[in-house]
């Protein structure tokens, strides 16, 4: 036996020991999800295909209304593409309340959330997109853009690696991490990004100065009175 | 509860078991296969064993492709990439030419464009992964072959240089062209492995195909023209030998041209890493005819105004200003700049360094800074102070809210003693992020450094007087240098 069959079964019992206490389906993607985060986050490859295999396991919701679910995706990705983002959350919401299985659905709704700053619902969608479908790289890089704005860089070291493993192309998801790398404004996605191709022993330059935001955010002068404020 | 989960946790571990038997995920190991591959056609061509080289390149065919994307919006991106290139803008470059890869990843002809930029960036890591990665979507691609050859060799792989030369002479759509190429790179190029295997690669005794063959028959390559004999033991050298970056242009142009262009990009791809590179901008500081003071000014002071970062407990903390005062890389900036950092870093035109605070001043409010930037062109600080200069015309140059290398102008608009400390009152507009800079007079001289503002009211802001720095006593004046002119029609 080799010792990533005892890694394993360890994780099972793990499982074991805390699965009673997970009460819903839900719950118990969430915990698989987050396993998967902590495991990629340290390059435990063994652990995270486990958990992606428990993930697989698990019941799927069946469609309710298909077609509908279809036509509203499709007006979702219209009104995505002109910028729209109220409309395509609506459309998006329909189409997995219509079809709750449709990860494509519920993933545009966790890329929706995070663009109008929902962490917490976004990271929501994401995961149970993820919970659908564990091998979806873009929805594990959305939750990576979700945990770099929550300043949780070993979340985000996590879910960027976990984009990587799962990219169809990996050669185009090495050059994206190390565009963020060494281009992102962001402390926490730009060193999460770093450290993921350090755990994959990919080529990356670290930074010394750190890229200006692209939107420095400036405010009109305030009225107060001031005698000497320093810049 | 036990009962409920005990089914599931028995299907978990039959589960387990299949995955620990079962194959890896598609992606894994993607990169290998792609490398295993290429690097079978080096092996194959540096043995001239003609039948390998094209058994592994229909291999290669054979691979399933990767997804294509989007070319409408990737080829604008590659052109853009292409004239950074040309410009020797290689930042600018790897930045396009990344865009345009994640826009497309099938397209072979970026793939290749951002390896060569890793290559003149002397990222040989990543330029051998780019590199190899385009041979596999295009093996027949020449120009990728003789980048990765000087890929080899500048890592000092004479073996892997060698064929692959030898493959780039192979699928050379014109291979006089491509010979004449190699003969340079075995006469000129600095690094011994690049000389070595393009010679390799040129030598008779080693039959090639013939030009007139198709790719994948057996011929020699042409020997050596009396014009540019190859060596019989490659000499080295001078450390600015020219390096071939680029397919040489289809037309030759006569020997002096050859030698300044590729004398210019070799010089450009020996450029060193980020903190000991000399100035881009610098090349940018030389007057032009016909432009305004101003313009002069901003082009001769940029390489020497720096960007201020600064981190605390490992995360970005906030930013300033700064102004090189000594050829050794000394940076004057202000002391709340500075003050709560564990760690800074500067970017002076385009070099980059960390920092160290060398010395620091509350009252004055100024620090100043050893940096690594060897080399470096620095400002001449001017101690004038006095009413005469009221109403002469200043300029700001300072990264304000992180806009960097933000240039702005006004007048001295007075002169204010505030603690025992002289400063200027000046009209020129400041925000935050400019502290620490440069406020300059027409002559290019620093006549003081943007320190604050007064909210209450419109463009009343505040340098201290170049003259404290001066006195101020926080660094030798010997190594920087001074001026006391008043800045008037200079």
């Amino acid at each position: 036996m080799n010792s990533g069959f005892w890694k394993a079964v360890v994780l099972v019992a793990a499982w074991c020991a805390v699965a009673p206490a997970l009460a819903q389906d839900s719950d118990r993607s969430r915990y698989y999800i987050q396993q998967m985060i902590d495991l990629a986050a340290t390059h435990d490859e063994t652990g995270v295909t486990a958990m992606q295999r428990m993930l697989e396991q698990e019941p799927k919701p069946p469609p309710r209304d298909p077609a509908a679910a279809r036509e509203a995706l499709q007006r979702g990705q219209a009104a995505l593409r002109a910028d729209d983002l109220n409309a395509a959350l609506t459309a998006f919401q329909q189409a997995s309340d219509n079809d709750p299985g449709n990860a494509d659905a519920v993933n545009h709704l966790g890329l929706i959330e995070r663009k109008l700053g929902r962490l917490p619902d976004a990271e929501r969608a994401l995961q149970r997109a993820l919970a659908l479908e564990p091998t979806r790289a873009s929805a594990w890089f959305q939750l990576a853009q979700v945990y770099g704005l929550s300043e949780d860089n070993r979340r985000a070291r996590g879910a960027l690696a976990n984009t990587y493993r799962f990219a169809q192309n990996p050669m185009r998801a090495e050059e994206i991490l190390r565009n963020i790398a060494e281009s992102e404004a962001s402390d926490t996605l730009r060193t999460a990004a770093l450290e993921a191709l350090r755990l994959y022993q990919l080529p990356v330059e670290a930074v010394i100065v750190p890229p200006m935001p692209a939107n420095p955010g400036i405010v009109p002068l305030k009225t107060t009175p001031a005698p000497r404020q320093k810049p | 509860m036990i009962h409920r989960f005990a089914p599931l946790a028995l299907l978990a571990l039959l589960a387990l078991l299949a995955l620990l038997a079962g194959p890896l995920p598609a992606s894994a190991g993607q990169y290998e296969t792609l490398d295993y591959h290429i690097q079978q056609m080096i092996a194959q061509a540096a043995a001239n064993d003609e039948a390998g080289v094209q058994t592994f390149r229909e291999q290669l065919d054979n691979l399933r492709r990767p997804e294509a994307g989007d070319p409408v919006q990737s080829r604008p991106l590659f052109q853009q990439g292409q004239e950074y290139l040309n410009h020797d803008q290689l930042k600018e470059a790897l930045s396009a030419f990344r865009q345009a890869f994640i826009t497309d990843p099938a397209d072979a002809e970026i793939a290749g464009q951002l390896g060569l930029t890793y290559l003149r960036l002397r990222r040989m890591k990543e330029a051998e992964r780019l590199l190899v990665y385009a041979l596999a979507l295009a093996p027949a691609r020449s120009a990728s072959w003789l980048h990765l050859g000087q890929v080899y060799g500048q890592s000092g792989d004479t073996a892997r240089a060698a064929g692959a030369f030898a493959n780039a002479y192979r699928f050379a759509p014109d291979r006089s062209r491509l010979a004449g190429q190699l003969r340079q790179l075995a006469t000129t190029d600095p690094a011994d492995a690049v000389r070595a295997g393009a010679q390799r690669a040129l030598q008779p005794t080693q039959p090639l195909p013939t030009p007139t063959a198709k790719p994948g028959s057996a011929a020699n390559l042409p020997p050596p023209t009396a014009s540019a004999p190859v060596p019989a033991q490659p000499a080295a050298p001078a450390p600015t030998a020219p390096t071939i970056t680029d397919p040489a242009p289809s037309s030759t142009p006569p020997a002096s041209g050859v030698l300044l262009d590729s004398l210019r990009r070799g010089l450009s791809s020996l450029a060193k890493p980020a903190d000991t590179a000399p100035p881009a901008a610098g090349s940018r500081s030389i007057p032009t005819a016909g432009e305004q003071p101003g313009q002069q000014i901003y082009r001769s002071s940029l390489p020497r105004t720096c960007l201020i970062v600064t981190f605390r407990r490992g995360k970005t903390d906030s930013l300033g200003s700064g102004l090189l005062v000594s050829a050794d890389g000394l940076v004057v900036t202000n002391h709340h700049v500075i003050e709560n950092a564990d760690n800074l870093a500067v970017k002076c035109g385009e070099r980059e360094s960390v920092a160290r605070v060398s010395r620091r001043s509350k009252e004055p409010d100024l620090a100043l800074l050893t940096t690594t930037l060897n080399r470096a062109e620095s400002f001449v600080l001017n101690e004038a102070y006095s009413p005469d200069l009221i109403g002469l015309e200043v300029f700001v140059i300072g990264n304000p809210y992180g806009l960097e290398g933000t240039f702005s102008t006004g007048v001295i608009s007075g002169l204010r003693e505030i603690d025992g400390v002289r400063y200027f009152q000046i009209s020129a507009p400041i925000s935050p992020g400019n502290s620490g800079g440069p406020v300059i007079l027409r002559d290019g001289s620093v006549i003081g450094i943007a320190t604050m503002g007064l909210k209450k009211g419109q463009n009343l802001n505040f340098a201290i007087a170049a003259a404290e720095l001066i006195h101020s006593g926080l660094f030798d004046p010997a190594r920087m240098k001074m001026s006391t002119a008043q800045g008037k029609g200079r």
